[in-house]
């Protein structure tokens, strides 16, 4: 019942900007929590078992985003800023798939670090131009 | 030192109301989401349970009566057993949600299937049951999960603007549906039924009698206090280093990092601990819960101090609780689904679960002179209105933000 209640309220027909804004806001914080969680390798400050688990479910949050958005259709108009999205979703399932590979490489971690905090700049932008296309 | 050893039962019970898997990640979303507006609702829970598990200890200590027994007495055969099949419903969720944290928190520490340790967690789980008296289990878990105090550190060392928690702590009223769902979320689940069946029922194990009623009044506030301030520890520190990130908090292993970027490893292993240990202090609450209801209102014997021999149905009804729990945890369903769902429908027994207890807490005839006195009945009363409320509206905002998702 709750399911049906969910599929009525969130509605079939293809994704709005609205919705594509929230996709990008989830990647957002997928990539904004990446970044705390390669600065406690960085640091030296975390323990590796917990990052690679941890960098795991993200990664895999990431890679299921960019599915959902693959898979979407998109109002008219709003193809551009969707493909982007998918794009972004992937690096971000890269970046967080080397930390999961490497939970201990300071170094490593320093690189993804960087790579998520672009990507994070990417995504702000994207946010911007969705939200002024509508 | 004694005192502090007999507020166990009121630390692990508050455990399953204010720090249970659903309820660290909710908190957390809570403070990532909405800052500081929300502390407002942590104490309007605290002393609703503080309340309500009062009378119910004093009642089971006056009595010899816990929470069920007074329910089937009180609102008769088919009510009782409507409170029954949905509490026991509620339980079968909140055991599968928890078996499934234990499951997530070993895979934190030790990198391997998720599957292979939400098992192991139930066997070790089970297992610890069967071997440490009552009073042990309560000790061990209860104390263990004060662990998460580092959550309280973390908010403190992190620095919050005073000013802004403080207004945190004034009731807002917003147009938001979020909003208003995790209101009343965060004081459903405070007041999470499971907890006052093993509250009471504890009582009952512990052979409490009317002597020990300052016992269970300083159960009652401490331990219930304890689990608000870990709840606004997480919630505060939360507020400071995920609203700002942008840190959307959906899993259990992202609430860590609120004590790992303050504190380093050490934060993090006191956070992955206190969260295991309370996990399971609440996968042991709600097994024990549910096979407390049926057995008090089947008339079987029951109690742990009986050993299974002396109390065999009861033994096999937690036994079971665990082993259904992980039947469902094995369908795939994530454990933060099942224990958001579990709290949102709990609420459908709250006010036949407290309803009997208020009647009976001023009853004379069973109470003595031990009956609710005219702060504590008038408190019960405005409680019970707001329980009410919170019942008619819980389905209604869950399916509105399609589950707090927006």
């Amino acid at each position: 019942m709750v399911a049906c209640g969910c599929a009525l309220l969130a509605g079939c027909g293809p994704l709005d900007r609205a919705e594509l804004g929230r996709g990008v806001e989830s990647l957002s914080a997928l990539a904004a929590e990446g970044q705390l969680l390669a600065d406690g390798v960085v640091q030296d400050r975390t323990r590796s078992t917990y990052t690679r688990v941890h960098a795991g479910t993200l990664a895999g949050d990431a890679a299921h985003e960019a599915q959902k958005l693959a898979d979407a259709t998109v109002e008219v108009g709003a193809d551009r800023e969707r493909d982007e999205a998918v794009a972004v979703a992937q690096r971000l399932d890269d970046a967080l798939g080397e930390l999961e590979t490497f939970p201990s490489g300071e170094r490593t971690a320093a690189d993804v670090h960087r790579a998520l905090t672009k990507i994070a700049d990417d995504l702000e932008r994207l946010a911007g131009r969705i939200k002024d296309g509508s | 030192m004694k005192a502090v050893l007999q507020i166990a039962l009121g630390i692990i019970a508050a455990i399953g109301g204010f720090v249970d898997i659903g309820d660290l990640v909710f908190n957390s979303q809570a403070g990532a989401v909405f800052g500081y507006e929300l502390m407002w609702a942590v104490p309007i829970g605290v002393l609703g349970i503080g309340l309500y598990a009062e009378m119910c200890g004093r009642v089971a200590a006056v009595t010899k009566r816990p929470v069920f027994d007074v329910i089937r007495m009180r609102m008769g055969l088919t009510t009782g057993l409507i409170v029954l099949v949905a509490s026991l419903f509620v339980n079968l969720l909140t055991v599968a949600a928890e078996i499934g944290g234990v499951g997530l928190l070993l895979q934190l520490f030790f990198d391997a299937p998720f599957t292979l340790f939400a098992l192991l967690g139930a066997l070790a789980l089970a297992t610890i049951i069967w071997f440490v008296p009552f009073e042990g289990l309560e000790r061990l878990f209860g104390y263990a999960g004060l662990a998460l105090f580092v959550f309280v550190a973390a908010a403190l060392y992190l620095g919050p603007d005073w000013h802004s928690v403080a207004r945190g702590f004034v009731p807002e009223a917003k147009s938001s549906t979020l909003y208003w769902y995790f209101v009343v979320g965060l004081v459903a689940a405070a007041l999470m039924p499971y907890e006052v069946y093993f509250y009471s029922s504890g009582a009952v194990e512990e052979r409490w009698g009317p002597g020990d009623l300052r016992v269970n009044r300083l159960n009652a506030v401490i331990g219930y206090g304890i689990g608000g301030l870990l709840s606004l520890g997480i919630m505060v520190s939360a507020a400071q280093l995920f609203a700002p990130a942008g840190v959307s908090p959906d899993h259990l292993g992202t609430v860590p990092l609120l004590a790992q970027v303050p504190f380093g490893e050490t934060g993090l292993l006191l956070a992955l601990l206190g969260m295991l240990f309370a996990i399971g202090g609440a996968a042991v609450d709600a097994s024990f819960a549910g096979a407390y209801s049926i057995a008090q209102f089947a008339g079987w014997e029951w109690g742990k101090y009986r050993r299974a021999s002396g109390a065999p149905r009861f033994t096999l009804a937690w036994l079971l609780f665990f082993a259904l729990g992980l039947i469902v945890l094995m369908t795939g369903i994530d454990p933060l689904d099942l224990t958001e769902y579990s709290v949102v429908l709990s609420v459908v027994a709250l006010p036949l679960t407290y309803l009997p207890v208020l009647l009976i807490a001023r009853d004379r005839t069973f109470m003595g002179d031990h009956v609710n006195g005219a702060i504590a009945g008038s408190l019960g009363w405005v409680y019970f209105v707001v329980l009410v409320v919170v019942a008619v509206v819980a389905i209604p905002l869950l399916l509105a933000t399609n589950a707090g998702a927006g």
